[in-house]
C-alpha cells in the first residue's frame, strides 16, 4: 500500500521506480531493494507483474502501414500540389478501381446492421401492403410497357377518372349551382341586330360562327321547308341519371 | 548535419514557401502521426482524417514553432495530441451508439505492415493467430481511459522519453510514469479477462 514501508522501500517509491525497473535503467543497489520489496509486498508484486505483461502486449503491436494515398491527400489539402514521388510511384488506377473506390463508402454504409435492418423493414412493409391490396408479382411481370400501350392505358385511366369525377352527385350539384350563379350575375345578351352591327365592325379577323353563316344565306336560297306562324309548343323534360 | 538541424532547416524552408521542403516533412512524419492517430482513435478511416487534419494545422501554424523550445517531433506530437483530444470530445456521443455497429474486421489499410507482406516462413495459422492477437490488443487499448491510453501509446509505441511525454501532455514526469504503469496494468487486466472468457 502507498506509504507502507517493506524491506527499506515504501510502496510509493516502488511505484515511482517501476518504469525504470521495466526499462532496465535502475542501478544495481536500487534494483536489489526494488526486487526485495516486490517479494514481500503482494500488491506491488501484482502491479509489477501486470505492468510487465501490459508492456509486453503493447510491444507486440506492430506499426501499421498508412494508406497509399495519404501523402497525396495531405499535399492536396495543404499546398494543392501533387506529390512528385507519389505521382511516379502510383500507376493510374483503372476505371474499375475508380468506380470501386467511389462506391466503397456507399457499400460501407449499406453493410451496417442498422441499414440492413431498416431496408428489411421497408421491404417487409411494402410486400405486406402489396399483398393486402391484391397486387401479385405475376401481374406486374405481364404489364405491357410499349410506349403505345402505356399511352393508351394513360388515356383510359384519365378518362375513367374524369368520368367518375363528373358523375359524382356533389360535383354535379356544385357545377349546376355555379352555372346558375353565372347566368344570374351576367347581364342579358344584346339584341341580334346589335350583335350584327358589332360583327360588321369586327376587324379582329376571327371567323364568324358557322351557325350564323348558314342562317345568313336565307334570302337567296330556296325555302325547303317552313313552319306555320303559330308553331305547336313541344315541352321536353330531361332527366339526368346519377351514377 | 544533425537531425534537429536538418528539421530546423526544413521548417525554415517551408515557412519561406518551399513546397518541396513541406513534402519532405510530410513524407518524414506521416507514418508516425498516422500510427498515433490509429492507435488512439481505433479506426483506419478516422486515423486518415485526423492525420490530414494534423498536417493542415501544422501547415497553418508552422511559423509558431520555436526551435529553442523543443524538438520538432515533440511539437508535432503535441499538435497531434491536441487534435486527438478535440476529436475524442467531439465523438464522445457517437461512441456510445457506434459500439453496436462496429464492423467485425478492421480497415484493410490499417493492417500492420508485417501482416500485409506475406511471411513465407510463418505458417498461415500462426499468421491468423498473430493478427487476431493484434486485433484483441488494439481493441483492449481502446477501452483504456484517454489519459492512460495516450501515455501508453507515446511511451510503448512511439518510444518517446518521459520528459518528452510530459511536455506533450503538459503534466509532471511523475504523473506520466504513474499513468503509464496504470495503463499497462489495466491493459493486462483487460486482456486477461478477455482470454479467460474465450477459454
Amino acid at each position: 500500500m502507498p506509504g507502507e514501508s517493506k524491506n527499506g522501500m515504501q510502496c510509493a517509491e516502488f511505484d515511482a521506480l517501476l518504469n525504470d525497473a521495466l526499462d532496465h535503467t535502475l542501478s544495481a543497489s536500487k534494483m536489489e531493494s526494488f526486487q526485495a520489496h516486490a517479494r514481500v509486498c503482494p500488491v506491488c508484486s501484482l502491479l509489477k507483474a501486470e505492468a510487465e505483461e501490459g508492456q509486453r502486449w503493447m510491444k507486440s503491436l506492430a506499426e501499421v502501414e498508412p494508406p497509399a494515398n495519404l501523402v497525396h491527400n495531405i499535399l492536396a489539402a495543404t499546398t494543392g500540389r501533387e506529390s512528385a514521388q507519389v505521382k511516379l510511384a502510383t500507376p493510374k488506377p483503372s476505371w474499375i478501381d475508380s468506380l470501386t473506390a467511389w462506391l466503397r463508402p456507399t457499400f460501407t454504409v449499406a453493410r451496417q446492421p442498422r441499414f440492413v435492418m431498416s431496408f428489411g423493414m421497408v421491404f417487409f412493409s411494402l410486400s405486406a401492403v402489396l399483398s393486402l391490396s391484391g397486387v401479385k408479382a405475376s401481374d406486374v411481370s405481364h404489364v405491357d410497357l410499349r410506349p403505345a400501350a402505356v399511352r393508351r392505358s394513360y388515356y383510359e385511366t384519365s378518362g375513367k377518372v374524369i368520368k367518375y369525377y363528373e358523375n359524382i352527385r356533389f360535383v354535379y350539384e356544385i357545377e349546376s349551382r355555379v352555372r346558375d350563379f353565372k347566368r344570374a350575375t351576367t347581364p342579358a345578351e344584346p339584341a341580334p341586330e346589335e350583335q350584327n352591327k358589332e360583327r360588321k365592325n369586327d376587324t379582329s379577323g376571327q371567323p364568324e360562327q358557322r351557325q350564323e353563316r348558314n342562317y345568313s344565306q336565307g334570302e337567296n336560297q330556296p325555302v325547303l321547308a317552313s313552319l306555320p306562324d303559330d308553331p305547336p309548343v313541344v315541352t321536353m323534360t330531361t332527366y339526368r341519371r346519377f351514377v | 548535419m544533425e537531425d534537429a538541424q536538418v528539421v530546423a532547416l526544413l521548417v525554415r524552408r517551408c515557412i519561406a514557401g518551399d513546397a518541396v521542403a513541406w513534402e519532405e516533412i510530410v513524407q518524414k512524419y506521416h507514418r508516425r502521426i498516422y500510427n498515433i492517430c490509429y492507435r488512439f482513435a481505433g479506426s483506419g478511416d478516422d486515423a486518415q482524417d485526423l492525420t490530414q487534419e494534423v498536417f493542415i494545422k501544422m501547415y497553418r501554424t508552422l511559423n509558431t514553432y520555436d526551435v529553442e523550445r523543443g524538438a520538432f517531433m515533440t511539437w508535432v506530437t503535441t499538435v497531434t495530441r491536441n487534435l486527438l483530444v478535440d476529436h475524442f470530445r467531439k465523438t464522445k456521443q457517437d461512441r456510445v451508439t457506434d459500439s453496436l455497429d462496429a464492423a467485425p474486421s478492421e480497415h484493410q489499410d490499417a493492417m500492420p505492415l508485417s501482416e500485409q507482406i506475406h511471411d513465407k516462413s510463418q505458417p498461415p495459422d500462426a499468421r491468423v493467430q498473430s493478427r487476431e492477437t493484434s486485433e484483441t490488443v488494439h481493441k483492449a487499448l481502446q477501452k483504456l481511459s484517454p489519459e492512460l491510453r495516450e501515455a501508453v501509446i507515446l511511451r510503448d509505441l512511439q518510444d518517446l522519453d518521459y520528459r518528452e511525454i510530459a511536455a506533450v501532455l503538459r503534466v509532471p514526469e511523475g504523473t506520466v510514469k504513474s499513468r503509464i504503469n496504470r495503463g499497462r496494468a489495466e491493459l493486462a487486466r483487460l486482456l486477461t479477462r478477455t482470454y479467460r472468457q474465450v477459454m
